[in-house]
């Protein structure tokens, strides 16, 4: 029970961020909110997550769930990468700024 | 001096091209042209030769890659009125007469956009594995973009001041190529392709993309449509 308590508040963690997520990269949050919410629902109810990975030839019901757990580590990668584009947008519209307004000018133009 | 181009902005992106930046720009000045060399970041004297050359430099503090450059030379263009904008590659690939060839088909086909290619022209020296990589990323971008191009690697263009005010490139590395492409695309804008002759010779070869270049353009593509 307390394994129970401890991932679904981790689950529910990503989820929250997953949602926060949605609005600027919707594929990226949603594929992490379903994620979640399918390894929410295989803690809560292990012998489901047997059940489905037997018929999906992965054998052991807590294999699926660290399967589980390794999409949305992957997806919460993927959005940190994205994030970290983000940034670098601001940076060069930041750095075309400095460069246009310290443009040096060949005598003539001047 | 070229012909009916009153205005005509020449954008040069150049990171650590002294070898050949001078001569560059003083063969596009020589014709007449406006020349802005955007400085990438340069860690050798790029800028400075460029302007003893006679061009206006814009100094980007750290490097960001060719896409940011010719961005930011576009924006700067723009601001100082430019009415027709070429974008030029700084190793010297490129023939100085080709631009006022570009600049004539703008306004013979009424188009917003003149895209050079090189295979439609006669191009020597070109290595068979530089053809084969540039042909894979013309077959991919005809894919995505729809656009009926036959190089889509070229760095030569020519746009009108309303062509290039619908360029807005995020891709600041490689990928802009592509990317300039789609913005084409969605502009609705008209095109044309036009013959031009690239040199290709050791420097510029060595400057060149590379078969990795080409997955790190797939992923950066890819990644941007991840993200809004």
């Amino acid at each position: 029970m307390i394994a129970q308590i401890g991932l679904s508040i981790l689950l529910g963690g990503i989820m929250a961020y997953a949602f926060s997520q949605y609005a600027k990269a919707p594929a990226i949050g949603f594929a992490a909110l379903a994620a979640a919410a399918a390894g929410l629902y295989f803690v809560w109810l292990p012998s489901h997550a047997t059940w489905l990975a037997e018929r999906a030839g992965i054998g052991r019901g807590v294999d699926l769930i660290i399967y589980v757990w390794v999409v949305i580590s992957l997806l919460v990668m993927l959005n940190l990468h994205l994030k970290l584009r983000a940034q670098t947008e601001l940076i060069t519209a930041l750095t075309r700024e400095i460069a246009i307004a310290n443009a040096r000018l060949p005598p003539e133009t001047k | 001096m070229p012909p009916n181009t009153p205005a005509a902005w020449v954008i040069v992106a150049a990171y650590n091209e002294a070898p050949v930046i001078g001569r560059v720009v003083a063969e596009l000045a020589g014709c007449g042209y406006r020349v802005v060399v955007v400085d990438d970041g340069s860690t050798d004297a790029t800028g400075a030769l460029a302007l003893t050359a006679g061009a206006a430099v814009l100094t980007h503090p750290v490097n960001l890659g060719q896409g940011a450059a010719l961005q930011t030379g576009i924006a700067f263009a723009l601001r100082r009125g430019a009415d027709t904008i070429v974008t030029f590659d700084a190793d010297g690939q490129h023939r100085a007469g080709d631009a006022a060839v570009l600049i004539t088909a703008l306004a013979a086909n009424s188009a917003d956009f003149a895209l050079g290619s090189r295979f439609l022209a006669a191009t020597p020296a070109m290595p068979a594995s530089r053809r084969l990589l540039l042909r894979a990323a013309t077959a991919f971008t005809r894919l995505t973009t729809g656009l009926h191009v036959t190089d889509t690697h070229n760095g030569l263009r020519a746009l009108t001041r309303r062509g290039a005010s619908r360029i807005a490139l995020r891709q600041n590395r490689m990928a802009h190529a592509s990317e300039i492409l789609h913005c084409i695309a969605r502009s609705g804008l008209a095109y044309v392709e036009v013959p031009v002759t690239v040199d290709y010779n050791a420097y510029s070869l060595a400057k060149g993309q590379r078969f990795s270049d080409s997955l790190r353009i797939l992923l950066d593509l890819s990644a941007h449509r991840l993200h809004r």
